[in-house]
């Protein structure tokens, strides 16, 4: 009863014009982000946190929330009309999302996926409401080693989970981790690695730093290739799907959202694994499976599902536990902490107002969202006829913009220059990026905690085993490290995973 | 009967990274013992960093090892003059954004990559051009209260440049 007053407060700040309007914002520019295949969610988020820093800190995450999910939303089109993802976790949809535009079903492929979207998303928001009290509560019980062992537990999944190889993967997680380490020393007060420049005391900007990384390196490492596409829009009739359409994706959706939210709750897991292991379950549960690849609509309503699922059930552990489970993820708290608030248990209590705010514009984003994305795909597909030089100079624009207006400071887009470089290099030697932006957010809360853990032990090593959340934690991070040395093998769609 | 291939080798781009990665993990090693690993206190400012340097150059040394057994494929390399291109206009712009202003700065920036790489038409490019720099600018700065920078040179900001 708790909960559902609280929700209902949350419903009420939510629902104030200037929030809906931040919710509108962010589910437009969350779609245009997902819709532009240069522009991934990580990068995007990143970009459009500056337009948010004199927001309050509910509009702010509210539109950066609704930015994040519209992603998602808008990722979908491309793949269906063009054959091409506007987001990894859109990939699959292109076999049979492509195949339903060649048959002249583009409309209804696109309103099923909007549907199951919407459907994944709200349910894993109820999951969200549900777990956020007990879940937060646990996670008041947390001290230092267990918060410690369990920022180890969510960086070694992703680490083991990212690509191909766990050396790399180990090297772009110190990479985060020293990067985020430049600047005054949070306990002793002494500079470490700032070179004697005053401008690195306070840190390197990690806007500026993601925006060059994820952003800045893609258009560099763009190759020449095709002209404008030709896109054509579906008619309005066509959007709406025959009811054997819609019988046949029901059991997709409902399989779509058992396999998002369950994966969206494990650190690591992006929401291309989430498609593609609904594709898979669509194979192989699916009384039509004889279809997928000619244009099945389990084949675009189950992924789609799924990944909406996933996207907001990764909000989960964010919001009760403070650990990211994706890159998206960490970009977001890196928003959050820059407003001043800290994502985990202590946020229903210091902040509860705008806690539930943000869970209840959820609800309201995924509807705005089964709004907009399907009668406005006119609008859509005319943003994939802009030429080419046109979009890549708005993006250059954006992101100068964006590296600029964190310290109003020249200095950061230089920041951002150097690290697009690096993102540059990174993505030729096939250094996997997703664990480097997670450690860059959770490398001061985890330095914090080590240091708070052996000054309370006073210097101690033991005092992560001696507790027992933390010892078996700290076990489980281990187990995760050495998996490769035990011959675990990952599954198909982790190894080939393209957002890792 | 075919012969046997020769033996691959590590590209020499992976050597570079391997070897930039092994020299920064051996740097922070190095500097993060002069912060102090340990202080009457408990854990110094240098433990963190230290334990990553190590990270760092251990696993250097395994990438390295791992190559030279079983050489990966190169990447495809960038596409050097469009690196070039992006790479050197926005460091000029960065310079020049505090001395000419934002408006001036973004839109010669945009006018190069719109006309010049871009091959646009002129009417195209410069509509966009101004959108991007004077629209950007008053849309930042009214709009969402975010101030960009006007030019340092008197004539220009008396324009309001």
């Amino acid at each position: 009863m708790d909960t559902l007053n609280e929700l209902l407060g949350g419903f009420a700040t939510a629902m104030t014009w200037q929030n809906l309007i931040f919710a509108f914002l962010g589910c437009l520019l969350g779609t245009i982000i997902g819709v532009l295949p240069g522009v991934g969610p990580v990068a995007g988020v990143a970009l459009l946190i500056p337009l948010t820093l004199n927001l309050d800190p509910a509009g702010s995450i509210i539109m950066l929330c609704a930015i994040f999910y519209g992603t998602q939303y808008g990722g979908t089109i491309t793949s269906v009309l063009l054959n091409t993802p506007g987001e990894a976790s859109s990939a699959i949809t292109t076999i049979d999302g492509y195949a339903m535009t060649k048959i002249g079903r583009a409309g209804a492929a696109l309103t099923l996926a909007a549907v199951g979207s919407f459907i994944g998303g709200t349910v894993a928001t109820i999951g969200l409401v549900a777990a956020a009290k007990p879940l937060g509560e646990l996670g008041l019980l947390v001290g230092p080693p267990e918060f410690f062992a369990l920022m180890v537990v969510g960086i070694s999944l992703l680490v083991a989970l990212a690509g191909k190889s766990m050396v790399k993967a180990l090297i772009s997680g110190a990479l985060g981790l020293l990067i985020s380490m430049v600047g005054i020393d949070p306990v002793a007060g002494a500079p470490r690695f700032t070179f004697g420049m005053d401008r690195l005391l306070d840190g390197v900007s990690f806007v500026a730093v993601i925006v060059g990384v994820f952003g800045l390196s893609e258009i560099l490492s763009y190759r020449k290739n095709a002209e404008t596409p030709l896109v054509h829009a579906p008619g309005f009739r066509s959007l709406f799907p025959s009811r054997t359409e819609w019988r046949r994706s029901a059991p997709a959706m409902a399989r779509g959202t058992g396999v998002g939210f369950g994966l969206g709750l494990i650190p690591g897991m992006t929401g291309s694994v989430s498609s593609l292991l609904s594709y898979a379950s669509e194979k192989k549960f699916s009384r039509f499976r004889h279809e997928l690849g000619r244009g099945a609509v389990e084949g675009v309503a189950g992924p789609e599902t799924a990944n909406n699922a996933h996207a907001n059930a990764a909000l989960i552990p964010l919001f009760t536990l403070g650990i990211p489970a994706s890159p998206t993820i960490a970009v977001l708290m890196g928003a959050f902490l820059q407003q001043g608030l800290t994502p985990g248990p202590s946020l229903f209590t210091e902040h509860s107002e705008i806690a539930w705010a943000i869970i209840a514009s959820l609800f309201i984003g995924n509807v705005l969202l089964l709004l907009l994305n399907v009668p406005l795909v006119g609008l859509w597909t005319s943003i994939l006829r802009v030429p080419t030089p046109i979009l890549t100079a708005l993006i250059l624009l954006f992101m100068v913009i964006g590296a600029y207006t964190i310290n109003f400071s020249v200095f950061d887009v230089f920041v951002m220059i150097g690290f697009g470089l690096l993102g540059l290099a990174l993505r030729n030697l096939d250094i996997p990026l997703a664990p480097m932006v997670l450690t860059l957010v959770l490398g001061p809360l985890m330095e914090r905690s080590l240091r708070e853990s052996l000054e309370i032990s006073q210097g101690d090593f033991s005092v992560f085993l001696n507790r027992p959340i933390s010892a078996v934690l700290i076990a489980l991070g281990v187990l995760i490290i050495c998996s490769p040395l035990l011959k675990f093998r990952k599954p198909k769609a982790l190894t080939e995973d393209p957002e890792a | 009967m075919t012969q046997s291939p020769a033996r691959a080798r590590p590209a020499r781009s992976v050597l570079a990274g391997i070897a930039a990665f092994g020299a920064l993990g051996a740097y922070v090693l190095v500097s993060s013992v002069g912060l102090g690993l340990w202080t009457s206190l408990g854990p110094g400012p240098g433990l963190f960093p230290f334990a990553m340097g190590a990270v760092l150059a251990s696993m250097s040394v395994l990438w390295l090892l791992q190559e030279l057994k079983r050489p990966s494929a190169a990447g495809e390399g960038a596409d050097g003059g469009l690196v070039l291109a992006v790479v050197v206009s926005l460091v000029l712009l960065a310079a020049l954004l505090d001395l000419l202003g934002f408006q001036v700065s973004m839109f010669l920036f945009l006018m190069y990559h719109l006309k010049i790489r871009g091959k646009r038409g002129w009417l195209s490019a410069l509509l966009t051009a101004l959108a991007g720099s004077v629209g950007a600018f008053y849309a930042f700065n009214y709009g969402l209260n975010v101030a960009l920078p006007v030019s340092s040179i008197p004539v220009l900001n008396l324009i309001g440049l």
